[in-house]
């Protein structure tokens, strides 16, 4: 696409949906195929997106490309849609990670449950269906609140006043829940994937 | 030894914390001397440091698309059709 035609998209978002398919179809569907790896439940996820770009439309303020604006409503829908599915599941193995930040430390504050060594190489990783598979696993099996502040924070970029408006908390709140979400996703990744990897390459 | 900053608990609290907002210089000092003496700490702060990277990497990275991967006209015909019909 030219700058110029990119340029009239932002100026015009209330331009004709249908040409959205055209242009971002493939994108978003390569997007979400990427992520959910089921050709029909990605598609319905693009169609979900267009969707609700089209009743959202009006807030649409030309502040970010339509690709971006688009992208971002697809984030969530895989989000939702991956949460959701996992919570169909019963999953029991993750019972075994602590639910409390007191259950990793000693009473006396020195670790109980100490990080271990990861060992493989990270701009790897992220390449792996089934990292982001257990990724999205973990992320699902944290308390609702906890998982939108990560998502919020670490995903989206949020600063803490824009997570505290969003969940209508205090400052202090949002920080204990972010810290108890990393605490919980970093053992969740820690169990099922790079302990599972290591034994693999034994 | 009661100091919070020989305090494993603590310390990851405030690692985390400062992940989100700026800590007083003097807690930043306590926690950086924390690390020096204490690994699991130092691969705590790392490893939540990875995981914000590989979020961030996970919201841009178009790198990891499958470019022969298009919509199926069917599927096209049909978002096209739910549109049309949502937006009349």
């Amino acid at each position: 696409m030219t700058q110029i035609a990119e340029e009239n998209l932002v100026a015009d978002p209330n331009l004709d949906p249908e040409t959205w398919v055209d242009q971002y179809g493939d994108y978003l569907y390569r997007f979400a195929l990427s992520r959910i790896k089921d050709q029909a439940v990605a598609e319905d996820l693009v169609q979900e997106t267009f969707l609700a770009a089209l009743h959202g439309r009006k807030s649409f303020k030309g502040h970010s490309a339509v690709k971006t604006w688009l992208s971002a409503i697809l984030k969530h829908k895989i989000v939702d849609y991956v949460r959701k599915k996992s919570r169909e599941r019963t999953i029991s193995e993750t019972d075994t990670i602590t639910a409390t930040v007191d259950g990793f430390f000693h009473k006396n504050g020195s670790w109980k449950i100490r990080p271990e060594k990861w060992k493989l190489d990270p701009s790897k990783i992220y390449e792996q269906s089934e990292f982001m598979d257990t990724f999205f696993k973990c992320l699902a099996e944290l308390p609702d609140r906890l998982s939108k502040a990560f998502i919020l924070r670490e995903m989206e970029g949020y600063s803490t006043k824009e997570i505290c408006n969003a969940l209508q908390i205090s400052a202090t709140n949002s920080w204990v829940m972010l810290y108890r979400a990393r605490m919980f996703l970093r053992r969740c990744l820690e169990l099922f994937w790079f302990n599972k990897t290591k034994e693999e390459n034994r | 030894m009661s100091h919070w900053m020989f305090n494993c608990k603590e310390i990851s609290r405030r690692i985390s914390e400062s992940m989100d907002h700026n800590l007083p210089l003097d807690q930043r000092m306590l926690i950086w001397m924390h690390l020096l003496m204490c690994k699991y700490c130092a691969r705590f702060r790392r490893q939540i440091v990875m995981l914000r990277e590989f979020c961030r990497s996970y919201q841009l990275n178009e790198n990891f698309l499958d470019p022969t991967a298009i919509l199926s006209p069917d599927a096209r015909e049909r978002i096209q059709k739910t549109l049309k019909s949502s937006s009349a």
